[in-house]
């Protein structure tokens, strides 16, 4: 028996998930082990294993080591060669700050220090051309600087080297000519486009992280090894695909957030499997909820995003806070909002939710470790919605009675509220917080919420999925196997997938078709061939290319996919659309004729698996739940409500009652569907399924 | 009124002002909106009182309220669904020439329930310079094209007229019109938004929740007030010159008077208008004393009427804080940067523990401009700005936007691409961030060569006579300084403003200033001094004259014991 295994490492915990030839599937959930990852992983994969047997075939990891490592600081000692005069490019950043008026404001150090951020004498104009040599001495100086300081990592960012590469290829062979176990990132490899700030920051971050990253999966090829597991790890890329392990030793780069990106991969893949056109993903665990997006089975994308911004402040325009990395990443968008984020009023009365968190520890007040701010798990558990003998099947212990007064204290006394309402009304906040996420990703990109099916996930995404999506007005909402996990589920429907584009700047009328398509050829070529060393044969190759482009003047781009055939083609449909791109992302597009401009080129090569990466079904998991509990919602108030875990919703059959609309089978809420680490609330109106896939389907009366 | 319903109003209305605002930053076509946000938007009431605004730019804070009540005024009840209202005279309502607003009324039941409001900063509003921000106009009939309230389009219908005349009397008319398309679009989500809020609460609720709204900022800001001691202080600063009257200082006087739940700015004392272009119109005036309120108070207080309630702003009339027509005003942002910085200096003596102290004064503009072999125009528009001020628990920011404009840099690559410019360089200049216990920030400069036959450079920097203040003993921040052919035989000191011709291989610097320091420099961690060394911000001698820390090598060491040794000497000279 062979097993395929998603390993998705977090902060606070690992989940493993095995799926076995014969379709059982096995999760486990332990501590992360921040001093080595790799331990944590491999105590769950022994428990696993102890429990399934058999051998495993394949290993998917998502890791947040890349991030972790820039977030606490303690990347590689790293240098960075610049053209001479712009050594600060690095630290000036684009100047922009995240928080207006806040003269408390501090700037994220840069990951390389002034002095070790050197300068060679040589200028390239934007053609390529050479308006300064590149001058020996001053790479003899630099080299001599880099011995003295010991640095272990280097950049090499030259202005204009995405049109050639040469100065940047000349310092890097005399570097490793004179230092040769000095790990060198190029930025005309890393990043061949036009910016030098982006160029440097991502270049910057590749060489920052790599030898930590490095380490890391030589340590855990070798744990696993050591545990008689042959399989080559892979790991998820912040794009959504999969990359090998020697890729991501090379550029780690590539998986600085490898981590979230799993879950909306999962949703693509589930999307896919479930004949679901449009979906909007949602993750809410315990201190942040995401939203993504997914559309005819391609995943919204960003074509930059900051490591270590924390979560958006509302706007998205509040850039500065974190590194930049100038990388196509899956677009997530996340707000302070989870199951341990604080309720309170603010100084002139105002309700707010997070973004502080109560964390883990005390947590909320309920679980009884000395949290005395409530916290939006608090409130789930004073309206009934969390069952009240514990959470994890009662490993961890809830007082209702210590949550029920800390809301009447803090909330409902000051507002003049009832308990219930006080409660009810913070979950409602929350839920309007969060609805900013996905606006995010669906309104703000000219998408149409209405049109998409809810996807919810995480700890706590169930609970609040129905009342989200109807304000929203989606009225489908799914909620998949193995919600707590479903991460490192998503990790084992992901698949193999390289990303690459360069800068090419021209007018689209007076472009020359065999420029154009000799780059977007390249572009496809460096992908196969990455494709090859993944072991990829020709046929199980695809490749999708975009361009990016805007109207003349414009100073944003929209990526736009690019038909098939000779680039003659297609240059001449690129107008057009273009323009229909801008009306679906902004609403309109510019008169006829208006011309518009080609900006860069980028081609996603993907590996197409021999077989589909979901099976059949997932068996809905069994929990031990009550008959019943009281729950209160609003318009109602306190109801005797069934509880019922997914097995059982799944073999409820048709009963008496079910809403029009409603799948067959489906029981009308108000219902609770507790699992053994999420619940899902089905609120009047609702009724609930499980579907032949094992996934809940939660529909809106019609 | 229940205040769970309240909440997600604001957080609705709230989001509204963000989605219009990103709207504009992923459409708008000049780089002056992109790289500098040199633009807002904003959901106002029926009466035209702000309700939201989106995050954007500080100096356009209560800017739009102002725009919009003098367009109100003057149509007085003549406005129909399908109106698109556009004014951009400083005269009455706007600020300056390039800075056009756009308001959309939105109706419910044919009555306006509340109005979408965006004003951008367009590249050239036409008049004699490129750019039409020239600090050396002395009328405003010089400085473009000058649109009171009028209607753009009058019930779905473009104003045929009105769009000839501006296609006419600007430089790059096709992107003046994608701006406008961007603010128009942004106009379009905010109906949309409302629309939603029309449905669930219905004109008189939507209505009622608005004016909540604007109640609730209003009881933060009290409160906010309230916890803050009494008091009464006034502050002058300087700027430089108007280019004009070369050489003549125009002192800026702010005082701050708070007193219970109330705080007033007033700038009574502040110079007469004068001829250059650098005069404030009042709702410019009173962005600036807000921002250094809101920045002392809360920072997460949201903008809206509520506010303007309880700080209020005093501006004699006929002052560069208020000026009359036709007093020229289209680089009146080097005055709103130094009010800015005016007011802090006041809330500092009231307030010292939570004010910084002068950063580099705001941002230098700087248009060279012209056309090319093929006679081709070009117009490079740039801002620079980088150094704040020592805060009074830690060093100023270095390469950070100015707090009144969050701008962006603009990338040296593009420069190139884009411009017959090439750029020799960018970055720290050492020693020139003001000395104290907290180091003001270190000053940035930008180099450029001419590559084109001849253009026209513009310029509009500051503090090169009236340097950045320090605070609690530290020290000023370095003077700016523009400079051309630098480290050449044929070097020369320029004026801090200017209008010049820029010929083919000419190279032209500009330097900032740098922020000033906050406390007595001798009390600097001699560490601190040491990292500043090995950083390169603080060279050996530098270290020596400004903090009596002796240092030697390379990397520099710093030696305590002869450090303390200097100190004490210090100290003792000056007891």
């Amino acid at each position: 028996m062979t097993l395929r295994i998603g390993i998705d490492i977090g902060g606070t915990f690992t989940d493993l998930v095995a799926i076995a030839a014969d379709g059982r599937v096995l999760t486990r959930k332990v501590a992360s082990t921040p001093a080595d990852y790799s331990e944590g992983i491999v105590a769950g994969l022994s428990a696993l294993l102890a429990e399934a047997g058999g051998t495993v075939a394949e290993v998917l990891h998502g890791t947040t080591i890349g991030s972790n490592t820039i977030l606490e600081g303690k990347g590689a000692r790293t240098a960075l060669i610049t053209t001479a005069g712009f050594r600060d490019i690095l630290e000036i950043r684009d100047l922009r700050m995240p928080r207006v008026y806040d003269i408390g404001w501090m700037k994220p150090p840069p990951l390389v220090e002034r002095r070790l951020r050197l300068e060679v004498t040589e200028k390239l104009r934007p053609d390529g051309s050479v308006a300064v040599p590149l001058d020996s001495a001053s790479i003899a100086a630099a080299i001599a600087m880099l011995r003295a300081e010991r640095v272990a990592s280097l950049a090499i960012c030259l202005l204009h080297s995405y049109a050639n590469p040469t100065h940047e290829r000349a310092v890097a062979d005399a570097v490793r000519a004179a230092l040769p176990d000095l790990p060198v990132s190029l930025s005309s490899e890393i990043l061949p486009e036009i910016k030098e700030y982006p160029r440097s920051s991502t270049t910057v971050i590749n060489a920052y992280v790599q030898p930590v990253v490095r380490a890391y999966l030589t340590a855990l090829a070798a744990r696993l090894r050591a545990m008689g597991i042959a399989a080559p790890v892979q790991l998820m890329q912040s794009n959504g695909g999969v990359a090998s392990a020697a890729f991501a030793a090379a550029q780690p780069v590539h998986i600085i957030e490898s981590g979230p990106a799993a879950g909306v991969v999962g949703g693509a893949a589930l999307a896919a499997r479930l004949d679901e056109p449009r979906i909007i993903t949602f993750d809410m665990g315990g201190t942040t909820a995401k939203a993504g997006l997914v559309e005819q089975g391609e995943v919204l994308r960003t074509e930059a995003l900051e490591v270590g911004a924390g979560v958006m402040a509302g706007s998205r325009l509040l850039v500065g806070a974190g590194y930049l990395l100038k990388l196509p990443a899956i677009d997530l968008a996340e707000v302070g909002a989870g199951g341990g984020s604080i309720c309170r009023l603010d100084a002139a009365g105002a309700p707010k939710v997070g973004p502080d968190s109560a964390g883990a520890d005390p947590g909320p007040v309920c679980y009884g470790r000395g949290g005395t701010a409530t916290t939006i798990t608090d409130c789930n558990l004073v309206l009934g919605y969390l069952d009240p003998v514990g959470l994890v099947g009662g490993a961890v212990k809830l007082d209702a009675a210590a949550a029920r007064a800390a809301v009447a204290r803090d909330l409902a006394a000051p507002m003049g509220l009832s308990v219930e309402d006080a409660a009810a009304g913070m979950l409602r906040v929350a839920s309007a917080n969060m609805m900013r996420a996905i606006r995010a990703v669906s309104v703000e990109r000219g998408r149409d919420a209405r049109e998409f099916a809810l996807l919810a996930f995480g700890g706590n995404g169930g609970l609040f999925a129905a009342a989200i999506a109807a304000e929203l007005g989606i009225t489908r909402v799914i909620v998949p196997p193995l919600p707590g996990v479903f991460s490192a589920f998503g990790l084992l429907a992901a698949e193999t997938e390289h990303h690459a584009s360069r800068s090419l700047r021209t007018p689209v009328a007076g472009a020359d078709p065999a420029v154009v398509g000799a780059a977007l050829a390249a572009l496809e070529a460096a992908g196969a061939e990455r494709l090859a060393a993944d072991g990829f044969p020709v046929t199980q190759r695809a490749f999708r290319r975009l361009a990016q482009a805007r109207y003349v003047g414009q100073s944003s781009e929209l990526a736009v996919p690019l038909p098939e055939g000779e680039a003659a083609a297609w240059l001449a449909a690129l107008p057009d659309l273009f323009g229909a791109e801008h009306a679906r992302s902004y609403g309109f597009r510019a008169p006829a004729g208006e011309p518009v401009e080609l900006i860069g080129l980028s081609v996603i090569a993907r590996g197409i698996p021999e077989r589909p990466r979901l099976g059949a079904a997932i068996p809905p998991a069994t929990a031990d739940v009550p008959a019943s509990r009281q729950a209160w919602f609003p318009g109602t108030g306190w109801v005797e409500t069934p509880v019922i875990d997914r097995a059982g919703l799944a073999g409820a059959g048709a009963l008496p009652g079910a809403l029009p609309g409603a799948l067959p089978g489906a029981l009308p809420g108000p219902l609770i569907v507790q699992e053994y680490d999420a619940t899902c609330l089905v609120p009047g109106g609702w009724s609930a399924a499980v579907d032949t896939f094992g996934a809940i389907r939660l529909t809106a009366a019609g | 009124m229940d205040p769970i319903t309240a909440e997600l109003f604001r957080n609705a209305v709230a989001a509204i002002g963000d989605e219009m605002v990103l709207t504009i930053y992923r459409t708008a076509y000049s780089g002056v909106l992109k790289n500098i946000m040199d633009y807002s938007a904003a959901l106002c009431d029926a009466e035209g009182r702000l309700v939201a605004q989106g995050l954007s730019l500080p100096g356009h804070l209560c800017s739009i309220p102002v725009a919009l009540k003098a367009a109100l005024a003057y149509f007085d009840g003549d406005i129909a669904e399908g109106d698109i209202l556009v004014l951009n005279d400083p005269y009455e309502g706007g600020m300056h020439l390039p800075d056009i607003f756009l308001f959309r009324p939105i109706f419910s039941e044919g009555t306006v329930i509340a109005y979408a409001a965006t004003i951008c900063h367009h590249t050239d509003v036409g008049g004699r310079v490129p750019g039409s921000n020239a600090s050396d106009s002395t009328e405003i009939f010089a400085e473009g094209l000058r649109i009171p309230p009028l209607k753009l389009y009058e019930r779905g219908v473009p104003n045929r007229t009105l769009h000839r005349i501006i296609d006419k009397n600007v430089r790059l008319p096709g992107r003046v019109f994608g701006d406008l398309r961007s603010q128009l679009a942004a106009c379009e989500i905010a109906a949309r938004g409302m629309a939603d809020l029309l449905a669930r609460h219905g004109a008189a609720g939507v209505r009622a929740l608005m004016n909540e709204t604007m109640d609730y900022s209003e009881r933060l800001t009290r409160h906010c007030l309230a916890e803050l001691p009494d008091g009464e202080a006034t502050f002058t600063d300087w700027i430089d010159d108007d280019q004009i009257d070369a050489g003549v200082p125009i002192p800026l006087v702010c005082t701050v008077r708070k007193h219970g739940e109330s705080m007033t700015f007033d700038w009574t004392g502040s110079a007469p208008q004068v001829k250059g272009a650098i005069n404030n119109t009042w709702s410019y005036t009173v962005a600036a004393s807000f921002t250094a309120a809101k920045s002392v108070l809360s920072v997460n207080m949201p903008n809206n009427d509520g506010v303007f309630r309880v700080i209020s702003v005093i501006a004699p009339a006929g002052t560069i804080m208020n000026a009359l027509p036709p007093a020229a005003c289209a680089a009146r942002g080097l005055t709103g940067f130094r009010a800015t910085d005016c007011a802090f200096g006041a809330l500092a003596k009231l307030y010292p523990d939570r004010v910084f102290a002068a950063g580099d004064g705001g941002n230098t503009g700087i248009t060279v401009g012209g056309y090319d072999r093929d006679r081709k125009g070009f117009i490079y528009v740039d801002f620079l700005s980088g150094a704040w001020g020592a805060r009074p628990w830690a060093d100023g920011l270095e390469g950070n936007t100015t707090m009144f404009a969050n701008m962006a840099s603009f990338s040296v690559e593009v420069i190139e691409a884009e411009n017959p410019l090439e750029v020799l360089d960018y970055g720290f200049v050492p020693d020139t961030g003001g000395a104290g216990r907290f180091r003001g920030g270190a000053a940035m400069r930008r180099t450029w060569r001419m590559l084109a036959d001849e253009g026209i450079l513009q310029v509009r920097a500051d503090r090169q006579t009236h340097r950045p203040y320090g605070l609690a003993g530290g020290g000023e921040g370095a003077a700016g300084r523009n400079l051309l052919n630098p480290d050449t035989p044929a070097e020369q000191v320029l004026h801090a403003k200017l209008t010049m011709n820029f010929r083919a291989g000419e190279v032209f610097r500009h330097q900032l200033p740098g922020g000033g320091g906050f406390g007595d420099p001798l009390a600097r961690d001699p560490q601190a001094v040491a990292k500043d060394l090995r950083d390169g911000l603080v060279t050996i001698a530098g270290a020596a004259r400004d903090y009596a820390v002796v240092a030697r090598g390379d990397p520099p060491e710093v030696d305590l014991a002869a450090t303390a040794a200097l100190r004490a000497a210090r100290r003792g000279a000056t007891a």
